[in-house]
This record gives structure tokens, C-alpha cells and sequence, in this order.
């Protein structure tokens, strides 16, 4: 038989992972062992061949797995396989499929199952799920440098101004008078025919002494130098300064889609992290402070269109937010004089532990060597409304919480933070600890080490191997779980829910800090960002290194993702917002993003085991 | 479908006539087959693709094979043969995409019927409007042997038409072809069209018509088969 002619199978496997994956030759030696069977919904349950293992490729319908105990473990429909745990580890099936559809299924023989796994690579790595070695490999890209990497279309102007090509060099110039630019498109017909700057006008024009009813077309230049959509910033420079030229058209096959200028290159290079914390550190009132402010988004798209590591990204970020911070006490402290004693200012939460991304809210606290008198109280309260309003006028809004250094209830001397933490250490109600974890997330950004230290000290040596109290932490650790994975166009929720979108930072990242926290604190580690809490905890042997290679990788790539699909969300004028749709993803982002929810739902598991074993 | 006395006579008839000796083999292979449950059931779905749709005139140009063996397709099993003919394939390569040069490879007339009795030997035929697949196999047969012999098939058409009957008193014209029919099973389009992908299709549409009458262990193939004298 002519193996091509089971052409409708073939295409189907090579649509679908991990078989995209396989050379043409490989998918038509599947296709030929394959089985077909079909399943129907009255026959309630897929039995089960216990001499022969296969793994089931659905082909239609919907089929879901549930383990010994009933609990969803899986929901599978078209292109997707299951029975593989099996073939994997030679024991004998344990878990029933359901089957929710009627549907038609491909069984792939083990022996070709297994040789596969041994020829292919790719194959292999899929269905042993290597999410650290691939995860790894996702996310373990440096970050590189903005200017030389950024795509163009990051920060080229959208919507050039543009001319018709019968338009008269006077109409030219009301428009560019009008939109306050250098220079215009000429368009006729859709398409790209010149470009018309200042120094064309004053030199073709003026100079001339052509009448200003001269044609845009007579004035402007021919067939301008362009630069295509994907081009890098760095080619883009080199253009400019090959041909001396500072005014670029971005072009998408002859379509113009947008135009680059050196004023925009210059622009991005000024929103590089050193350079705007610098300017940070130079402004000298807080209106220029608000001002150099509003770069931050960009420099977030930046980072984003490097493609730089999430982890870099939030402390990049966080830097940024530390200098506004400390350069807002600063001013405020030339107006207002001395502080009357020594004092930190707390970072609580995601500015705590580095990781801030777009549209954080601030989350502060101020740390006072001892009790105020009344002058300090005043000078401190006036001090800290200040800082905080400037924050705000920033763009890092108020804290809805009201966990602000401003209150009066988070800006406390030393001995109150530290009964203030005893209190949650020592009587762990469950409420109100879910709303103390980001205080265990603390980081000074102003104000001597030494005090701050004594505060950090005092509450790990309350939390360290107190079991009580990590019960009650790991407790609300627990009280979110990640999705199980995907299904269809929906997110599958691990009670069998499904959702249209799924919460990245609530069921994801969140979840990762959380765990994290709870470790750190049982050991009495002093680090609060979570991947570096995550590399003490490896060190120090608390968690062994796969796991806490495969939970830093899971965090990293969920971050990715989390900080990705916000940058999908800014660049197509979308609110910005922790939710993705899974149909953004490809098939191999879900697989992988699945893998990383899967380190999530272990972890979890883990700390459940260690912490709650009591209970 | 038939009774299976029906059909029993109808063998027995071919014993006494003088048939030649592959076809006699041919019919005495497949007695086994009609007393079987639908699970244990020799099958083979077929599919023939023709220069027309009349028997006496018109010539087999691609025969496809598909069995179904314990209530599953394996595909490593399937087959697809090509047939020389006289003349052109003409206006049905526009249909089934056969052009003359693939048919260069192809076998005689009398090899492929020799193939087709040892392929499917001992095998309940399956096909989708199956009385003009039998009509035409069995007229090849009277080129080839002189004889024709009664076939036993299953016809998923018959079968798609009587479901529908009891569901619904009139059938919508075209409801009954065999991707209409598909889809009422969720069965997924399959774009290609030939011998082998159409006999695919119709073998698998069996398994889902099969699955959705309930409990396959219970079904025995008699109450599906009809034969063609």
C-alpha cells in the first residue's frame, strides 16, 4: 500500500504536538500502524486492553480522565492524547476516561510508541513532560541590549502623517504645521511614493522660489529609503546614519505602516533603566519627577520587546520604583527639613519582593527607631503624605488596602512592627494572616540597614520552624489552586470548571510567592524575592535542587507569559490586565504553560505534606 | 436486511451450480463469518471508484480496502489497487483524481479480481450504498470467471436510512450521502476522495453507526447483513 494515501490521518497527526514535530517519513510510519476506534457516550467508560497499552490519539469527541479517587486529572479532546502515563511507567492503568463526547480515536501501538520515544527527541521530551529541561531552555534567555534588539515597530509612530500625491506643497505644510512634524508621506493610491520633510520645503521650495502651489510631488524625494516592520532598531540606526537621513518610512510589503524618526530611537535609548533612573536621581522638583515618570511604561514595552527575563524585567521595574521612592523623600525632606530620628521606608508586597509589573499600586510602611512626640508624629505624617501623593501622581496609585506609610497603622516605631508581627506569628487566625502575607514580603528602600535588620530578625526568629504558624500560612497558601490546564477554547479549572480566561498572577505567580514565602520563613531566610528566596532554599537543602530548579523555571515562565500577554495587550490597544485567552497560545505555550501549572499543583502538594501534616 | 435462510440457500444454490474453483472457495469462506457477534465479525469496508455508474458499461478503476477486525480499523492493513482499463479514464478523473499515467502501475482486470477474492475471502463486505459496489464486482466477476457468486454485505447507507426512519418520517434529500451521515456522528471531513479514504470513511461511519444502536456485545452481524444473489 502507498503510504501517502492515508493522507486524511497523516495531516491530522501533523497538525497536532508532539507529531508536528516529526519528519513527513515518521508521521506516515505512525499513520500505518495506527488503529481507529470510536467511543460512544453509552458505553460510559474507555476499556482498557491491560496486556496490550496503547496511547489514544482523539481524533473527535471529548473524553475525560479521573483517577482512583474520582478527582479530575485531565479532560482531553481533539488532538490530544491520553493513556500515555501508562505506556511511561509500565504499571497498569489505574485511572478511568470517561467519555463525555462520542469520538473517534487513533490508538499508536507501544512498540511504536516506544521506538518513537527512543528515535525521537522531541517526542520523548513531550510525553516524559522534561518541563524543567524545557522551560529551562525557554526561559534562560539573557537580556539583551534594548537599542540592538527592539523591533522597530515597538516604537515607531503607528499612524504616519500622510499627503496625497495631487496635494500642494502649501497643504503639505498646514499638515505638518497642524500634527507639529518634520515631515510627511506621500501616498498615491495606497501606496508609498515620496516623502516631503522641512529641508526639502526649504531647500526644492524656497530656495527656489517655486510657487506654493507647487505639487507635493515636484518637491518631495522619490522612492525614499524604507525600513521593513521587522527590522531591528540597530539595523535602523545604521540606515539612518549611512544616508544620512533621520526620517524613516516602516513599510509591510508595500504597505506603509508606520515611520521612524531618530527623535524616536533617541526616545527608546532614554527609557533604557540606568538612563531613567539617572534622570530620576537629577530631578530637582516633583513635577519634572512626574514627568521623567511617564517613560516607565515604555521602558516596560521595551523590556517586553527584548524579550528580557521576567525576573530582570520586575527588578528592573523595581529599581525604578525604589529611585522615585527615595528621590520623593528626598525632595520633601529638603522642604521640610531633618527627620527628628532615624527611619525606613517599608516596601511591602510586590515592590517587596522586586517583581512589580504594569499598573502596580503602592503597598508602604514606615519603620520609626522609637516612639514620635508630637513634633516627630507631625513631621513624619506630613512627610509621608507627600511621598505618597508623589507616588501616586507617578502612576503607582493608592493602595485600595490603604497599606500605606501615610496611615497612621503602618507607621509604627520599631517595638510596635515587631508586636505587630508577633501578633500574627503567635495567634495565626487564618483572615487575618491571608492579609498579613505581603507584610512578610518587606524591604527596606530608605532608611538605615541596621534598623531594618533588627526589625527582620526579630520576626524570622519568631517564624522559624514555629509550626503553628506555618500551618496557618501554608493553609492560606492552599486556599487557590492552578488551572489544570486547557480545554478547547477554555481554561480547565481543577473542579471541572471552565473559564474563558485564565488568571496569571492569581492562580499562577501569586501561587509561586506563596510557597516560597511559607518555605522562607520556616527556614528564617532573609531573602523576599522569590526566586532568590527559591536559590536559598536549594542551598540551604530545604527543597531538593529538581524541585527547586523546576519552581523557579515555573515562575519564570509564568511571568513570561504573564508580562508577554501584556505586552499584547498594550500594543493592540487592549485594557492591560492579569487574564490570557488561551486561543492566544500555541499548541506547544499550552503544553509548556500546562507543565508549569503542573510544578505549581506539586508544590503545593508538597507544602501541604511538610506543614499541615498535623492538621 | 435479509434472513439469514435467505442467505444460506443462496450459498447452498452456488454449490450446485458449476463455479469455478476460486469462487467456490470464495463462498464456502464465508459461512463462518454470518453466525459471528458484530465484534468478532470478519469485516472489510470497500470502495470502488468507476468510469460511470453503470455496471454492464462501465470499468473499475481503483478498488480500496479497509477491515475491521474486532470492532476496530487497522489502518497498517488497509489496501488500495489501481486497474488498467480500455481506453480513458475521461471525465471521472475530475471525481476521483485518477489521471492515465497512475494507471500505467496498475494491475489487469483478471489479476485485481484474483486480489480482491484473496483479500477479502472469509470477510463480510461493508459499503456505503453497497447494492452498486456488489453489482459491479460482481459483473467484473462474470468478465473474469463467467460466473457471478451471491456476496454478503452490510450497507451503511441501509442501515444510516432505517435509523433515520425510525427517528423521522421524511429524509431530506442528499441526508443519507455518506459525509451527511458522517457528520451526524461527529466523524471528522476528511477532504481527500479516493477508493481507499472513501472505504476508510464508510468503515468508520460503521463502528459509530454500530456504537449508537447500544450494546455492541449484544449485536450479532446477522441482523445487519443482506446479500446480492
Amino acid at each position: 500500500m502507498d503510504a501517502s494515501e492515508l493522507q486524511p490521518v497523516e495531516q491530522f497527526l501533523a497538525a497536532h504536538s508532539p507529531f508536528d514535530s516529526l519528519p513527513a517519513e515518521v508521521i506516515s510510519h505512525c499513520a500505518k500502524n495506527i488503529t481507529v476506534g470510536y467511543y460512544s457516550k453509552a458505553s460510559g467508560f474507555v476499556e482498557f486492553n491491560k496486556e496490550n497499552p496503547k496511547l489514544y490519539i482523539v481524533r473527535s469527541g471529548a473524553f475525560e480522565v479521573r483517577d482512583p479517587e474520582g478527582v479530575l486529572v485531565d479532560r482531553v479532546a481533539e488532538g490530544e492524547c491520553f493513556g500515555f502515563s501508562t505506556l511511561l511507567s509500565g504499571e497498569k492503568v489505574v485511572n478511568k476516561v470517561a467519555i463525555l463526547e462520542d469520538g473517534l480515536v487513533y490508538h499508536l501501538p507501544q512498540a511504536i510508541f516506544v521506538q518513537l520515544r527512543a528515535e525521537q527527541r522531541s517526542f520523548d521530551q513531550f510525553f516524559t513532560r522534561a518541563f524543567a529541561k524545557r522551560l529551562r531552555n525557554e526561559g534562560r534567555f539573557k537580556a539583551k541590549d534594548l537599542t540592538t534588539t527592539s523591533r522597530i515597530t515597538a516604537i515607531m509612530c503607528a499612524n504616519p502623517i500622510i499627503v496625497q500625491a495631487h496635494a500642494s506643497v502649501i497643504d503639505a505644510a498646514k499638515i505638518m504645521r497642524e500634527h507639529r512634524v518634520s515631515s510627511v508621506l506621500v501616498i498615491d493610491n495606497h501606496k508609498l511614493k515620496g516623502i516631503l520633510t522641512d529641508r526639502d520645503l526649504r531647500n526644492r521650495v524656497i530656495a527656489e522660489g517655486l510657487d506654493t502651489t507647487t505639487l507635493v510631488t515636484q518637491a518631495m524625494t522619490v522612492n525614499p529609503i524604507t525600513t521593513h516592520a521587522n527590522a531591528l532598531v540597530f539595523e535602523t540606526m545604521l540606515t539612518m546614519s549611512e544616508h544620512n537621513i533621520h526620517h524613516l518610512p516602516v513599510v509591510d510589503g508595500c504597505q506603509v505602516i508606520g515611520m521612524i524618526t531618530s527623535t524616536d530611537i533617541l526616545r527608546a535609548q532614554r527609557s533604557q533603566p540606568l538612563f531613567l533612573i539617572g534622570e530620576i536621581g537629577r530631578q530637582a522638583n516633583i513635577d519634572s519627577l512626574i514627568q521623567v515618570s511617564k517613560q516607565i511604561p515604555l521602558l516596560l514595552q521595551n523590556l517586553i520587546s527584548a524579550d528580557a527575563r521576567a525576573e530582570e524585567i520586575g527588578r528592573v521595574l523595581t529599581s525604578v520604583t525604589d529611585a522615585l521612592t527615595r528621590r520623593l523623600i528626598e525632595l520633601n525632606q529638603q522642604i521640610l527639613g531633618q527627620a527628628p530620628m532615624a527611619f525606613c521606608w517599608l516596601a511591602f508586597g510586590s515592590q517587596g519582593r522586586q517583581d512589580q509589573v504594569a499598573c502596580s499600586d503602592q503597598d508602604n510602611g514606615l519603620l520609626l527607631a522609637h516612639e514620635p512626640d508630637e513634633f516627630a508624629a507631625a513631621y513624619f505624617d506630613t512627610l509621608t503624605k507627600a511621598v505618597c501623593k508623589g507616588l501616586d501622581q507617578c502612576g503607582y496609585v493608592y493602595c485600595p488596602g490603604d497599606i500605606m506609610a501615610q496611615n497612621p497603622k503602618w507607621r509604627l516605631p520599631l517595638n510596635q512592627w515587631k508586636a505587630l508581627f508577633k501578633r500574627w506569628v503567635v495567634t495565626p487566625e487564618p483572615k487575618a494572616l491571608m492579609h498579613a502575607s505581603i507584610f512578610f514580603d518587606m524591604r527596606p528602600v530608605f532608611g538605615p540597614m541596621s534598623l531594618f535588620n533588627e526589625l527582620q530578625d526579630d520576626v524570622l526568629a519568631s517564624t522559624k520552624d514555629n509550626d503553628i504558624f506555618l500551618a496557618g500560612m501554608a493553609g492560606n497558601s492552599l486556599t487557590e489552586s492552578p488551572p489544570l490546564g486547557f480545554f478547547r477554547k477554555f481554561v480547565l479549572e481543577r473542579d471541572g470548571s471552565e473559564v474563558k480566561g485564565m488568571d496569571l498572577k492569581h492562580k499562577g505567580s501569586a501561587l509561586i510567592n506563596d510557597i516560597a514565602r511559607v518555605y522562607a520563613l520556616s527556614a528564617g531566610i532573609k531573602e523576599v524575592n522569590t526566586a532568590k528566596r527559591i536559590r536559598a532554599l536549594m542551598d540551604a537543602n530545604i527543597i531538593n535542587r529538581k524541585d527547586a530548579l523546576n519552581l523557579a523555571d515555573a515562575h519564570e515562565f509564568i511571568a513570561h507569559m504573564r508580562l508577554a500577554n501584556q505586552g499584547y495587550q498594550v500594543t493592540h490597544n487592549l485594557p492591560v490586565n492579569n487574564f490570557l485567552k488561551p486561543h492566544h497560545l500555541s499548541s506547544l505555550l499550552r503544553h509548556q504553560l500546562r507543565d508549569a501549572f503542573k510544578v505549581v499543583h506539586d508544590a503545593q502538594a508538597g507544602i501541604k505534606l511538610k506543614f499541615l501534616r498535623s492538621f | 436486511m435479509a434472513r439469514l435462510w435467505w442467505i444460506t440457500l443462496l450459498l447452498w444454490r452456488t454449490r450446485l451450480t458449476k463455479v469455478a474453483e476460486p469462487l467456490q472457495q470464495y463462498v464456502n469462506a464465508i459461512t463462518p463469518a454470518l453466525s459471528c457477534s458484530f465484534s468478532d465479525a470478519p469485516l472489510m469496508a470497500i470502495d470502488l471508484e468507476m468510469t460511470g455508474l453503470d455496471p454492464t458499461s462501465d470499468q473499475v478503476i481503483s478498488i480500496g480496502l479497509v477491515p475491521i477486525i474486532n470492532g476496530e480499523i487497522p489502518l497498517a492493513k488497509a489496501q488500495h489497487l489501481m486497474i488498467a482499463i480500455n481506453g480513458s479514464v475521461g471525465q471521472s478523473a475530475t471525481v476521483h483524481g485518477i489521471v492515465d499515467n497512475q494507471l500505467q502501475s496498475a494491475l489487469t482486470l483478471a489479476e485485481a479480481m484474483q486480489w480482491f477474492l484473496l483479500q477479502t475471502k472469509g470477510h463480510i463486505l461493508v459499503a456505503h450504498h453497497a447494492p452498486l459496489d456488489i453489482q459491479f464486482i460482481q459483473q467484473q466477476l462474470i468478465r473474469c470467471f463467467g460466473h457471478a457468486i451471491p456476496l454478503v454485505f452490510i450497507d451503511t447507507l441501509a442501515i444510516e436510512k432505517k435509523r433515520r426512519l425510525q427517528q423521522q418520517d421524511f429524509l431530506q434529500q442528499g441526508s443519507l450521502r455518506l459525509g451527511a451521515s458522517r457528520a451526524r456522528y461527529h466523524l471528522p471531513v476528511y477532504s481527500a476522495h479516493n477508493a481507499l479514504v472513501d472505504a476508510l470513511s464508510c468503515a468508520e461511519l460503521l463502528l459509530a453507526q454500530v456504537a449508537a444502536m447500544g450494546d455492541v456485545n449484544k449485536l450479532t452481524v446477522n441482523t445487519l447483513i443482506d446479500v446480492r444473489g
